[in-house]
C-alpha cells in the first residue's frame, strides 16, 4: 500500500482522481491518502445509517431505563426494567427458543445452501431454471408463505393426511398445535424459505474463486470431497463467514413465521424475544419494558459480532 | 484464471448426473408448495375446498383481473418500483463505496465501524418506531417514497456493504496494484476495476435489497400512510383481510406480487451467467 | 483489462448516480397533497386486521354520503396495521384527525398523555347524554373528563347448529351443567361440541375465558375483583374457569388440544354449519360469517344465551374500539359535528343493519333496525336491556388493564398444557393485576348499580 502512494505521489498529476485532493505536501498526501480518503468512501451511507439508528437507538437506550406505556411521559426507573428481565421466567424461555433456532439456522440452511450452490456451480443446462425455482421461495412474502404451509401442514387435507392414502402414515398430526414440535415446524417452514438466500450468495461468491485452483487439484487427483474442502471452502469463506454471522443475527430477531404461524403459542412453546418485544410494545403498553428486552437482544448479537472481530484481529481473511 | 471452472470440467467429462439429481430433489422441496399456490390461482373457491392441493380440473383465469382491480395493483405497482429503484441504487452506490474501503483501502477504524453498523442491525425495529417516525416527522418525510427509501438504505446497508465486501476480499489485486502504481485515485480504481469485477456480487445484492424493501411490511404501513402511497404488500394485505376465505383470489394476487421480482430475477441472472460462460473474471 | 467492460460499467454508475439525484427530487416533489379544494380534510384510519369488508362499507354507505352533503370531506382510508401506525403517529405529533383505538385502556393511555382531547363540552353541545347509554360515557372517561367514545358495542352468545340439534332432539342448554352434560352426548354421538380454535388469533382464548368467568363466578364477582375488593385467587374464580380446562382436555374444543391450536377459523365455521361441530361460544361479530357458512351448508343456526351457573340471563358487554379527537387536528370542531353525524341513531342504524357492523352504545329506534336479521335484532336489544340495568359482565379485552388481559389469555395454555396448576396461574394474574391496578393502568369501570 505504501510503495503505491508514494508512486501515486511522485509520478502522477494525481488531483485529477482523487476526491477533491487540496495541494499538499507529500506526507500530507500519504495521511490524506490513507486515513481521509477510505472515510470519505464510508461517510456519506454512515449519516444515513445514523439518522435512521444512531438516534433511535439512543433514543430507546433511555427508554429502557424508564417506566413507559409507548404513549406518553417516560418514567425515569433506573435499572429496574433490566432487574425485572432477569427474573422473568418467559424471558428466559424466549431466549432458549432462539438458541435452539439459532442451532438450527446455522446448520440445515447454511449446509443445504453449500450443498447445493457447489453442485449447481459446474453445471450449465438448466442452471437458469434450477437457480430460479430453489431460490423463488424467497421471493414470496412471510404472509403467503405461512398460508401455504398451514394448509399444506394441515392434518386432514393437507400432505400428511395425501401421503396417508399412500399408505405412508404418522405425519398426518397437527405439527404447530404440539409443543414439542411447534418450534422445528416454523423453524422448517421458515428454512424452506430462507436456505434459497444462502445458495445464491454463495454461488455468487463462489464465482470468483479462479477456476485454475480446480484444474490444479484434478491434475492432482482429488475428488469432489477434497475439492469442496480445499478449494470452495477457503475460496468463499470471506462471505461463508459473514453470511453465518448475519445468520445468527438474524436468529436473535426472528419474528415473521412465528407471529404469523403461532404467535408464540401454544402455551409458550414458540414464544422468542422479538416476539415479547413486539407485545410489551403494542398490546401490554410496556414499552419501556420492551425496550430493555431489545437492548438486551442487540447485546447478545453484539456478544457474537466481537467473537467475529477478535477473529478477524487474530488474522482470519473474514 | 482465464476459463471458467465449468468449462473444465466438462472438458475433463466429469459426470454431473449425480448433481443434476440431488438438485432434482431439491427442486421438488422448494417448488412443490409453489406449484400448489399456482395450482390454486386457477381454481373457483369451491374447487379448492374439495380439491386444495391437487391439478385444477376446471381451470378459471377470473382470479387474476379480479385480483388487479381489487389489489389496486396498477397504483401499488409503481410505488413499490419507486421504492425498490431509489433504494437499490442508493444501497449499491453508497454501500459499494463503503465496501470498497473496507475490502480494499484498509479503512482505519474498521472494526468500530464493523461494531457499530451490525450491533445496529440487531436492534429490533419496532423500537425505532418512534422517535424515527418523530424526527421524520420534522423533516417532512413522512408520506414520502424517498423518506422511506433513506429509512431502507439505512437499515439494508449493514448486510449490503458487508456482503459487498466479502466478494471484493475475494478479488485478485493484480489490477489494482497495476492501476495504483500508474497513479489512478481510488475513485478511479473502484468505479473501474473493484466493481466491474465485483458484479456478480453487485447483482446479487440489488436483488436481495430490491426483495426485501418489496415485501417490507412494517415499515411501510407506518410512513406511508395516504392511500394513493400504499405499496404492493400494504394493499395485498388489505385485500387477504377482504377475501380471506377465497383463496383462489389471494393466491392468484400473491403470484402478481411476486412476477416482477422474478422478473427482475431472471434479468439480473441471465447477465449474471452470460458473464461467467464468456470467460469468467473479465482479465 | 476489457476496456469495453470498463467503459460500460463506468456508465451504468454515472447513469446511476444521475437516476439517484432525478429520484431525490421526484420524492421531493411528490409531498403531501394539499388538502381537498379549500374546504377541511378530516383523515380517518380504518383498521383492517380483522377484515376489511365492514371498513368497506363503512366508506361506501356512510362516510361518502356524509361527505355528499358537501360540508367538510372525511378522507377515510383502510390501514392494514392502524393501530400500530396511530400510536406511532400521534407519539410523533401526527396522525389522524379522528383517532380510532381497539379498546378503552388504549384511550385512557392517549388521554393520560395529551395526544387527544376532553370532549364534555362537545357532548354538551349535541346533547349526548341523552342518546348515548350512561354506560358508555363513563366508561369514555379519563380522570373527570370525557375523552373518548365507545364504538361497536358486542357481547357474546352460544350459537348453535339448529338443524343438528333438531336432528338428533338435543335442546340448547341454559345451565353450565346442562351444557357440560350435552357436550357429552353430543361427543357421544360423534360430533365435535364446540367448533372453536385459536390459529389464527390467539386471544381468542380470552373469549372463553371472559364468559366463564362472568357466568360461573358471576359479573359482581369479577366487578369485586376489577375494582381491587377482592384477589383473583379468590376461589370463586378457580372454580369458574374448572369446566374450561375440562372442555378443553376432553377435546371438547375441535376434537383436542392440538386441533384447537391449529384450525383455522374458516375450517372451524364450516365444520359448524355442516353439522361437524354443534356449538359455538362466540362475539356477535360471528354473525356475517355464520349467515354465509350456513347458507353454503344449507343448514340453520340460532343462538341461547351463554348457559350461567344457576340459568339466569347474562351478557357481557364489549367494545370494539373507542373514538377521539387529535388533539394535534386543526379541525377538531369539524371532527365533532362529523361524529355528531357518525353516531345518530339513523347512522348506527345503516352501520348495523347495511355492514352487519356492532352498533354505538345508542339508543336506536326498532323502525329502524327494520330488515336487520331476526336473530341478530334480538341480541342487541337483549343486550340493551341488560346494560341499561347495569346488569352486564366484563369482556377481558374491555374492562381489564392489559397486561393482565394478556397474561390471561396466554398462560391459560399452561393449564391446558398441565404446565402449570389453576392456582399458580391466578396467583400470577393477581400479581400482574396488583401492579397494573397501583399504576392506574386499569381502564374505568363504571359503578354496579
Amino acid at each position: 500500500m505504501t510503495s503505491h502512494a508514494d508512486a501515486a505521489g511522485a509520478r502522477v498529476p494525481t488531483s485529477r482522481y482523487l476526491v477533491a485532493t487540496p495541494r499538499l505536501r507529500f506526507w500530507q498526501r500519504v495521511t490524506w491518502r490513507r486515513r481521509v480518503v477510505p472515510w470519505l468512501f464510508v461517510l456519506p451511507i454512515l449519516l444515513i445509517n445514523v439518522a435512521v439508528v444512531f438516534g433511535p437507538a439512543v433514543a430507546s437506550v433511555y427508554y429502557s431505563m424508564t417506566e413507559w406505556s409507548g404513549i406518553g411521559e417516560a418514567k425515569w426507573i433506573g435499572l429496574d426494567n433490566f432487574r425485572r428481565l432477569f427474573t422473568d421466567d418467559s424471558f428466559y424461555r424466549a431466549f432458549r427458543n432462539n438458541l435452539i433456532w439459532l442451532a438450527m439456522f446455522l446448520t440445515i440452511p447454511v449446509a443445504m445452501g453449500l450443498v447445493a450452490a457447489s453442485l449447481l456451480m459446474p453445471v450449465r443446462r438448466g442452471a437458469m431454471l434450477y437457480r430460479l425455482s430453489l431460490f423463488l421461495p424467497y421471493v414470496f412474502p412471510s404472509v403467503i408463505v405461512a398460508s401455504i404451509w398451514r394448509s399444506l401442514l394441515n392434518p386432514d387435507r393437507g400432505i400428511g393426511a395425501t401421503l396417508s392414502d399412500w399408505g405412508i402414515g404418522g405425519l398426518d398430526r397437527a405439527f404447530l398445535g404440539d409443543t414439542d414440535t411447534v418450534l422445528p415446524t416454523i423453524a422448517f417452514v421458515d428454512n424452506w424459505h430462507f436456505w434459497g438466500f444462502l445458495m445464491l450468495l454463495f454461488l455468487a461468491s463462489m464465482q470468483n474463486i479462479p477456476a485454475d485452483l480446480y484444474e490444479a487439484a484434478r491434475l492432482d487427483g482429488a475428488n469432489r470431497w477434497q475439492e469442496f474442502r480445499d478449494i470452495t471452502i477457503p475460496g468463499i469463506r470471506p462471505t461463508l463467514v459473514f453470511m453465518i454471522l448475519m445468520t445468527s443475527i438474524w436468529s436473535f430477531l426472528t419474528f415473521d413465521y412465528i407471529w404469523v404461524l403461532t404467535q408464540g403459542g401454544p402455551a409458550g412453546a414458540s414464544e422468542v424475544l422479538s416476539v415479547l418485544v413486539f407485545k410489551a410494545a403494542f398490546t401490554q403498553l410496556e414499552a419501556g419494558y420492551a425496550s430493555a428486552m431489545g437492548l438486551t437482544m442487540s447485546l447478545l448479537a453484539g456478544l457474537i459480532i466481537g467473537i467475529f472481530i477478535v477473529l478477524r484481529k487474530r488474522g482470519w481473511e473474514i | 484464471m482465464n476459463r471458467p471452472f465449468r468449462a473444465g470440467a466438462a472438458r475433463r467429462g466429469i459426470s454431473l448426473i449425480p448433481n443434476h439429481v440431488i438438485l432434482m430433489l431439491l427442486v421438488l422441496f422448494a417448488m412443490g408448495p409453489v406449484v400448489v399456490l399456482l395450482f390454486n390461482s386457477f381454481k373457483t373457491q369451491a374447487e379448492i375446498g374439495r380439491n386444495p392441493l391437487g391439478i385444477p380440473t376446471d381451470i378459471v383465469f377470473s382470479n387474476f383481473p379480479e385480483a388487479w382491480d381489487v389489489g389496486n395493483f396498477s397504483t401499488t405497482l409503481r410505488n413499490s418500483g419507486e421504492l425498490v429503484v431509489v433504494t437499490v441504487i442508493g444501497v449499491l452506490v453508497l454501500g459499494g463505496m463503503a465496501a470498497y474501503s473496507l475490502a480494499k483501502m484498509n479503512l482505519p477504524g474498521a472494526n468500530i465501524l464493523t461494531l457499530y453498523l451490525l450491533v445496529g442491525s440487531a436492534l429490533p425495529i419496532q423500537l425505532f418506531l418512534v422517535p424515527l417516525f418523530f424526527l421524520w416527522q420534522r423533516l417532512g418525510l413522512v408520506n414520502n417514497i424517498l423518506g422511506l427509501s433513506l429509512i431502507y438504505i439505512a437499515i439494508n446497508s449493514p448486510l449490503a456493504v458487508f456482503l459487498l465486501r466479502s466478494y471484493m476480499v475475494q478479488l485478485p489485486s493484480d489490477f489494482e496494484d497495476a492501476a495504483r502504481v500508474d497513479g489512478a485515485g481510488e475513485w478511479r480504481i473502484f468505479v473501474q476495476i473493484v466493481v466491474p469485477l465485483a458484479w456478480p456480487g453487485f447483482l446479487t445484492v440489488g436483488l436481495v435489497v430490491a426483495l426485501s424493501v418489496w415485501n417490507e411490511f412494517l415499515l411501510a404501513t407506518v410512513f406511508l400512510t395516504d392511500q394513493d402511497k400504499f405499496t404492493v404488500v400494504t394493499s395485498y394485505f388489505n385485500f387477504t383481510t377482504r377475501f380471506s376465505r377465497d383463496w383462489g383470489l389471494t393466491s392468484a394476487g400473491a403470484i402478481m406480487m411476486i412476477l416482477p421480482i422474478v422478473i427482475l430475477f431472471l434479468a439480473l441472472q441471465r447477465r449474471f451467467i452470460e458473464g461467467l460462460t464468456s470467460g469468467g473474471l473479465k482479465g | 483489462m476489457n476496456l469495453a467492460f470498463v467503459a460500460r460499467s463506468r456508465l451504468i454508475v454515472s447513469l446511476m448516480l444521475v437516476a439517484v439525484v432525478l429520484s431525490g427530487i421526484g420524492g421531493f416533489a411528490t409531498v403531501r397533497p394539499a388538502t381537498a379544494q379549500g374546504g377541511p380534510e378530516l383523515t380517518m384510519w380504518l383498521d383492517v386486521t380483522g377484515g376489511s369488508t365492514v371498513a368497506d362499507c363503512i366508506v361506501n354507505d356512510v362516510i361518502s354520503a356524509y361527505n355528499a352533503q358537501g360540508g367538510p370531506q372525511v378522507n377515510a382510508t383502510l390501514q392494514p396495521n392502524g393501530w400500530t401506525a396511530t400510536q406511532t403517529a400521534l407519539a410523533g405529533g401526527a396522525g389522524p384527525d379522528i383517532v380510532i383505538t381497539p379498546g378503552p385502556s388504549f384511550a385512557n393511555e392517549l388521554a393520560r398523555a395529551g395526544q387527544i382531547i376532553p370532549l364534555d363540552a362537545i357532548a354538551q353541545q349535541y346533547d349526548w347524554p341523552a342518546t348515548f347509554a350512561p354506560w358508555s360515557l363513563e366508561l369514555g372517561r379519563s380522570g373527570e373528563q370525557l375523552f373518548s367514545i365507545p364504538n361497536e358495542v358486542e357481547t357474546l352468545v352460544l350459537y348453535y347448529n339448529k338443524t343438528l340439534f333438531e336432528t338428533n332432539g338435543w335442546t340448547p342448554p341454559t345451565t353450565i351443567d346442562e351444557m357440560m352434560a350435552l357436550s357429552q352426548t353430543v361427543s357421544d354421538a360423534g360430533v365435535i361440541p364446540f367448533a372453536h380454535a385459536n390459529a389464527e388469533w390467539r386471544p381468542a382464548n380470552e373469549w372463553f375465558i371472559g364468559e366463564f368467568l362472568n357466568h360461573i363466578a358471576g359479573p359482581e364477582v369479577i366487578y369485586q375483583a376489577l375494582t381491587g375488593a377482592i384477589p383473583w385467587t379468590d376461589p370463586q374464580i378457580a372454580a369458574a374457569l374448572e369446566p374450561l380446562t375440562q372442555l378443553q382436555t376432553n377435546g371438547w374444543f375441535m376434537g383436542g388440544l392440538d386441533r384447537y391450536y391449529t384450525t383455522t377459523m374458516a375450517d372451524a365455521s364450516s365444520a359448524f354449519a355442516y353439522g361437524e361441530a354443534a356449538m359455538k361460544i362466540e362475539g356477535t361479530w360471528f354473525q356475517a360469517d355464520a349467515d354465509t357458512y350456513f347458507d353454503e351448508a344449507g343448514q340453520e343456526w340460532d343462538w341461547v344465551p351463554m348457559p350461567s351457573a344457576d340459568g339466569s340471563e347474562i351478557y357481557s358487554l364489549g367494545i370494539g374500539s373507542t373514538y377521539s379527537i387529535n388533539a394535534n387536528s386543526q379541525y377538531q370542531a369539524e371532527t365533532a359535528e362529523f361524529f355528531n353525524f357518525y353516531f345518530s341513531p339513523a347512522t348506527q342504524a345503516t352501520l348495523v343493519a347495511t355492514c352487519g357492523l356492532a352498533p354505538a352504545p345508542v339508543t336506536i329506534p326498532a323502525e329502524n333496525l327494520a330488515g336487520l336479521d331476526e336473530r341478530m335484532a334480538r341480541i342487541i336489544d337483549r343486550l340493551a336491556t341488560a346494560a341499561a340495568a347495569n346488569n352486564y359482565g366484563y369482556t377481558t379485552w374491555t374492562f381489564f388493564p392489559p397486561r393482565t388481559e394478556v397474561y390471561l389469555y396466554e398462560e391459560i395454555e399452561k393449564v391446558w398444557a398441565g404446565d402449570i396448576t389453576m392456582d399458580e396461574y391466578l396467583a400470577g394474574a393477581q400479581a400482574i393485576f396488583a401492579e397494573e391496578f397501583a399504576a392506574g393502568g386499569n381502564p374505568p369501570v363504571p359503578a354496579r348499580s
